[in-house]
């Protein structure tokens, strides 16, 4: 476990040290000492972790863990009968969002489902009249959301701009395409939270003991802030696209057998493309890896 | 944030520039209340008056913001700074600098010039003691080198004020 952490989420490990230290600890350090190894911090993990790594074999997944919990190590054992590769995100707080980017526009590319493409746009659409309803200046997300329409255009293929897989790769990459991208899925998840407050509220309640406003400015609205359930419930509701996630921990079952549990987000709210989940397997076309504090991408076989 | 502070000046991006003339534009039609912005012809910063509100112990109170945009606004916030004089505030240093979350960690995209002004003005508002905070000599020391608060480690441990 210790080295997921350290490989996962250097940052926000870091984060947390210097958090939960004592006022009295502080006061050795200047703020640009912390400042600075805080952006060393994040400059070492860049370095180490693009926003999104290459497709691995799932077993650089069992090399990380090689003397680690053995519940684990039998869980990925299950995982490799289903899964085939993973792509690994930055953790960086935006892993879920960049997770889920990659993997839709990657699908899309792959299956050229141009009727997924019409049923997004069209949910796209409700969630700018959604924003506007209330109350967000146009100007404040119009740019992001022109922003991800082009990349949906462009990984269709046959027009001009249409890209290639390494082309949407080095985009997932580059934070001039990637952090915009990010940004309108947060607006469109902050949209269907507070659209949806009601619902939503005692679940934020229970987990952040906030409001429903609040919590969208302070958890879903500011780059770099992570996700979690409800976040992608908004987000799968709002876009109409179903999302599972595997969970990869250290607990185990009652009787000892070993199970990888995983849960699927189907949207509820709006109509889902026929073509999101497959007929035979009944399984969402985009599946992520939960590992506690980080999102990556895992490859059915 | 690591590359692109407020304090290293570099030219606005495309995106930010489009975005700035749309927020000046709106902000024309319909400024927040107690706001003033100085025209000048510089996009990248702004100066804005404000008046305190009527009723609270910066009534009639004329301060300046200074708002400066980094390459990449809006994903990076604005820096945001009183033009000393600063009002006197519990969260207000004397070098103009501002303790207030959504200038730092808590900055958004979906916020706005307009939005943060508003903010401000709520900051000022609730105001019960004209007073600096408790540390405002030595982080005003500190400042010295002409370090931009965003560069600042803040804490927010008072959300009454």
């Amino acid at each position: 476990m210790q080295d997921q952490d350290v490989d996962v989420d250097v940052a926000d490990a870091a984060k947390e040290t210097f958090t939960s230290s004592e006022t009295d600890d502080w006061k050795k350090y200047k703020d640009d000492d912390i400042m600075q190894q805080h952006s060393a911090i994040q400059a070492e993990q860049a370095v180490k972790v693009p926003f999104l790594g290459d497709k691995e074999p799932l077993s650089s997944l069992e090399a990380e863990y090689h003397l680690g919990n053995s519940i684990v190590l039998e869980k990925i054992k299950v995982l490799s009968e289903q899964y085939a590769a993973i792509r690994r995100t930055r953790g960086d707080g935006n892993c879920f969002f960049r997770s889920f980017m990659f993997g839709y526009l990657e699908h899309i590319l792959e299956s050229q489902d141009h009727n997924e493409v019409q049923h997004i746009k069209s949910n796209i659409e409700e969630c700018k009249k959604t924003l506007q309803s209330l109350g967000y200046a146009e100007f404040t997300f119009e740019d992001f959301f022109a922003l991800f329409l082009e990349q949906l255009d462009s990984v269709l293929q046959g027009s001009e701009d249409s890209i290639s897989h390494d082309e949407l790769l080095c985009r997932s990459r580059d934070p001039s395409i990637s952090d915009y991208v990010v940004m309108f899925f947060r607006f469109v998840t902050s949209g269907e939270i507070r659209k949806r407050s009601e619902f939503f509220e005692p679940f934020i309640l229970g987990l952040t003991n906030t409001s429903v406003e609040q919590f969208c400015k302070s958890a879903v609205e500011p780059m770099g802030e992570e996700s979690d359930h409800v976040q992608i419930t908004a987000l799968s509701d709002a876009l109409g696209v179903p999302i599972r996630v595997v969970y990869l921990d250290r607990s185990s079952c009652e009787n000892n057998s070993i199970n990888v549990n995983h849960h699927d987000f189907i949207p509820t709210s709006r109509e889902v493309g026929n073509s999101d989940v497959s007929k035979t397997t009944n399984r969402p076309s985009i599946t992520l890896l939960y590992r506690p504090g980080h999102y990556d991408i895992l490859y059915p076989k | 944030m690591s590359a692109s502070s407020a304090s290293s000046r570099k030219t606005l991006s495309k995106i930010a520039c489009n975005r700035l003339q749309k927020e000046l534009a709106e902000w024309q039609v319909n400024p927040p209340a107690g706001f003033k912005h100085k025209v000048t012809d510089n996009l990248q910063r702004w100066v804005i008056e404000v008046i305190g509100a009527p009723g609270t112990l910066y009534a009639d109170e004329t301060y300046n913001l200074q708002v400066d945009f980094p390459e990449h606004y809006p994903m990076e916030a604005p820096q945001v700074i009183f033009v000393p004089p600063a009002p006197l505030h519990p969260h207000i240093y004397s070098n103009g600098h501002i303790c207030l979350d959504i200038l730092y960690d808590s900055w958004s995209p979906a916020m706005t010039v307009s939005s943060i002004c508003i903010s401000i003005l709520s900051m000022l508002s609730s105001s019960t003691v004209k007073q600096r905070p408790e540390d405002n000599d030595r982080y005003v020391k500190n400042c010295r080198n002409g370090r931009s608060p965003k560069e600042t480690r803040w804490w927010f441990h008072d959300d009454k004020v």
